[in-house]
């Protein structure tokens, strides 16, 4: 192989010597001049991209809703909302003109739906969050974290959750 | 055997060759089953965004292409479009086997490469957005200088305290050693990942996200590398590991299968002082 290179290129570069014209026409004149180097820009990643006004790719949006990501904005919801009602009753022992005892006997005049209601809003979202939370401390101890496990522990945490709920419902 | 007898036996295997596949590309039969298939048109629906109309807000176009005169893969659409209708769309692609991370990319709502996913045919229009919350250079080309940059922070390579001294010889690493690096060095850096979880969206800034703690992790637990404590001190903050909340997007995501979810893990218990690393079974340094 490397013979027939080196004799392509005897011929071609025979050529080239012998054809004089050409290879001056080949020769520009080339005048360089030294600038002084700017620095490269501090400027922040953020800065750099509103300054070519370049818009955000959409995310919370198009992105699929998966069990993943559901199961994690969840336990953020139901942890914000036990906190509300740790708060909003609180308050309500302090500022409520009746003592508790009287707003639940309103509440059992209401009829036994209602009473459900509020019993299963009580009780779902801390059911969810403590069997959640469990399943968050075994991930911190780095188990159950292959995709089939997280859906598994997933789904059985999502059945032990409503069982829980319902339990403290009817009870 | 002699010079000329194996120059003779090359020559004859490349003329195979270049005539093999001269008679592909014109081949007769191919070209009349293709015409016989009966066009199955698909509707691709893109985010394109044109810096220079940068007043002019992004929005979706859509393309149909014909499936049977297309190949399976989301990559194999994209440059049909780009070839034959609109040479305007911009994406990045190189390798087209799930190599070099270039084509990642959100495909009808979740981060893979275009080029190993193949085109959904159940009839519906697919959407491909780019990478989610990255700012977008044109249309499906997100800027990856924040995501690079983190990834240099780590300092990715090996750091030894003999770095000084010449060597000539390798770095010894047992068989167990080595095969704790598996399913982590594998990693092609395309940020499917890091843009697939809702905490780099909201703390890209100071979170390093999925992608850079794996790699991260794969240089913290190398038998070799001696630079442990100066790798975990740096992430001993409220942000750049501790952001991660177990979503597990990222794992979910990943088209190599790996699972940076776990790697982030193993890093909190590092940090957390509930893990140890292991003292490694045979010397680097024989």
């Amino acid at each position: 192989m490397s013979l027939i290179f080196r004799l392509a290129g005897q011929r071609c570069n025979s050529q080239f010597l012998k054809n004089s014209n050409g290879l001056i026409s080949c020769i520009r004149p080339v005048t360089l001049k030294a600038t002084n180097v700017s620095p490269p820009s501090k400027e922040g990643h953020d800065e750099r991209n509103m300054k070519l006004k370049r818009p955000q790719s959409p995310h919370l949006t198009i992105y699929a809703p998966q069990l993943t990501s559901l199961l994690s904005i969840s336990h953020r919801a139901t942890g914000i909302v036990l906190s509300g009602y740790a708060i909003g009753l609180g308050l309500g022992a302090i500022v409520l003109p009746e003592s508790i005892p009287h707003y639940i006997d309103c509440l059992h005049e209401m009829g036994p739906a209602a009473v459900s209601f509020v019993k299963f809003s009580l009780s779902f979202p801390m059911a969810y969050h403590f069997w959640n939370g469990i399943r968050h401390l075994i991930w911190d101890t780095g188990k159950m974290l292959t995709i089939p496990q997280v859906y598994t522990t997933g789904y059985i945490m999502l059945a032990v959750t409503f069982a829980t709920a319902g339990f403290l419902t009817v009870m | 055997m002699s010079r000329e007898a194996q120059l003779f036996k090359l020559c004859r295997g490349s003329f195979g060759q270049v005539r093999s596949i001269h008679r592909a590309s014109t081949s007769q039969a191919a070209a009349v089953q293709a015409k016989e298939k009966p066009v199955k048109n698909k509707v691709f629906s893109i985010y394109r965004w044109n810096p220079d109309k940068s007043d002019q807000k992004p929005y979706m176009q859509e393309y149909n292409v014909d499936l049977n005169a297309c190949g399976p893969m989301v990559l194999d659409a994209l440059i049909k479009i780009k070839n034959e209708i609109d040479p305007t769309l911009t994406f990045r692609r190189s390798c087209r086997e799930g190599i070099c991370g270039s084509c990642a990319m959100n495909i009808g709502g979740v981060n893979t490469l275009a080029c190993i996913s193949k085109i959904d045919t159940s009839g519906k229009s697919t959407k491909i957005y780019p990478l989610p919350h990255m700012y977008v250079v044109k249309d499906l080309v997100p800027d990856m200088n924040n995501f690079y940059n983190q990834y240099k922070s780590i300092e990715p390579w090996l750091q030894r305290k003999d770095d000084t001294v010449k060597k000539n010889t390798e770095y010894l690493q047992s068989v167990e050693d080595r095969q704790k690096l598996d399913g982590l060095y594998e990693c092609i850096l395309c940020a499917c990942c890091s843009t697939s979880c809702p905490s780099y969206w909201w703390n890209g800034d100071k979170y390093l996200g999925p992608a850079v703690l794996m790699q991260a992790y794969r240089w913290i637990i190398d038998s070799r590398d001696e630079a442990t404590t100066k790798r975990l001190d740096k992430m001993r903050d409220p942000f750049s590991a501790f952001r991660c909340h177990t979503i597990m997007n990222c794992t979910r995501t990943c088209p190599k299968g790996l699972n940076p979810g776990r790697a982030i893990a193993e890093i909190k218990k590092l940090l957390g002082g509930v893990a140890k690393k292991e003292e490694p079974h045979l010397k680097a340094v024989a």
